[in-house]
């Protein structure tokens, strides 16, 4: 049988690192730039799978680690987002508040945004929206952790799996 | 892998791919569509899609019916971006070869989006909504070119230690 990376545990630390980043105020804007976390956090997992890992790896795992650290990312998200929710949504606020006191320009249809986000969140649309970016994060992970492990990882074939057609 | 089966993997990864991209794609344009309609429900239930992956801040979106799409433009410009190289890419790889883009070449497509998105955040400009469309575009246009060669290799190292384990039965049985 051929060794298989230890995936969990770099996608488990760039999972809650990410998803940390994704669900704080403010500094969650940087999703709103292709998924950056999300990406950059899987890219970490796979550069820590590749520091780790004794055999060589292929860009199939670097997809899987990204995934992973994708869904873990999704789950801590969701989770940190709920108790931060009214502050977040009070922060924003308060910031289109003075920037409007101190005539700055703000992008119109702001308000209405930030007052659709701050309706009473179901469990049900809760759990789509957690359905949804575990889905879409894990989409975003994979392409992370496949870049990631393009710029970090070992170069070389990786060797075929003996018995397999392919091994020498 | 034999290099037909190859070539038929990737091309079914290739055409599932369109298709989930093609779906989505058409969810953006849809959610105002409804609503544009009365499809209310439906609509709100396509925009919630989508606030957990975009600021959805109409200002920053192309419009439908007078209504922001579900994404804001840049977002749109990553979409579509994606579904351009996903449908030039059997004509700039092919289905039999797999390789991943250049380092270089992927910070050519990226440094621009994440210059325009980095001065945005520090409040430095404020790019039109073109050119923040354009450069995430730029961005999705070399994405599908890591997407595929990910899922294809996953694909092939399962089938082949399926094949693997195959042959170690049937050598055990002898």
């Amino acid at each position: 049988m051929t060794q298989r990376p230890e995936y969990f545990r770099p996608a488990l630390i760039a999972g809650i690192a990410a998803g940390v980043l994704s669900g704080l105020p403010f500094i969650s804007i940087g999703n709103c730039v292709c998924c950056l976390w999300i990406v950059g956090g899987a890219a970490v997992a796979a550069k820590m799978l590749a520091a780790a890992s004794p055999v060589l790896l292929t860009t199939g795992d670097g997809a899987i680690v990204g995934a992973l650290t994708g869904i873990v990312a999704a789950v801590v998200d969701a989770l940190i987002s709920i108790p931060l929710r009214p502050f977040s949504l009070g922060l924003a606020r308060r910031i289109l508040d003075k920037a409007g006191e101190l005539g700055g320009q703000m992008p119109s249809g702001i308000q209405d945004a930030l007052n659709r986000s701050g309706g009473f969140l179901s469990p049900g649309w809760f759990l789509l929206g957690l359905l949804v970016s575990a889905a879409v994060f894990a989409a975003a992970g994979a392409i992370g952790g496949i870049i990631g492990l393009s710029l970090f990882g070992k170069k070389g074939q990786p060797p075929a799996p003996p018995g397999s057609p392919n091994a020498a | 892998m034999a290099t037909a089966a190859k070539h038929r993997t990737v091309a079914r990864i290739w055409a599932f791919t369109a298709a989930g991209t093609a779906v989505w794609l058409a969810s953006i344009f849809l959610a105002p569509w409804l609503a544009s309609h009365g499809q209310t429900m439906a609509s709100r239930f396509l925009y919630a899609v989508f606030a957990p992956l975009c600021h959805q801040i109409p200002d920053r979106c192309f419009h439908l019916n007078g209504l922001p799409l579900a994404v804001c433009g840049r977002c749109l410009g990553i979409y579509t971006g994606f579904a351009a190289g996903l449908l030039a890419y059997p004509l700039v790889r092919g289905f039999s070869r797999l390789s991943l883009p250049s380092a270089r070449l992927l910070l050519a497509l990226t440094l621009p989006m994440a210059v325009d998105a980095g001065g945005g955040i520090l409040g430095l400009w404020r790019t039109p909504i073109g050119l923040r469309f354009a450069t995430g575009f730029a961005w999705g246009t070399i994405l599908p070119y890591y997407f595929i060669t990910g899922v294809a290799d996953l694909v092939r190292a399962r089938a082949e230690r399926r094949e693997a384990r195959r042959l170690e039965i049937a050598a055990a049985k002898k």
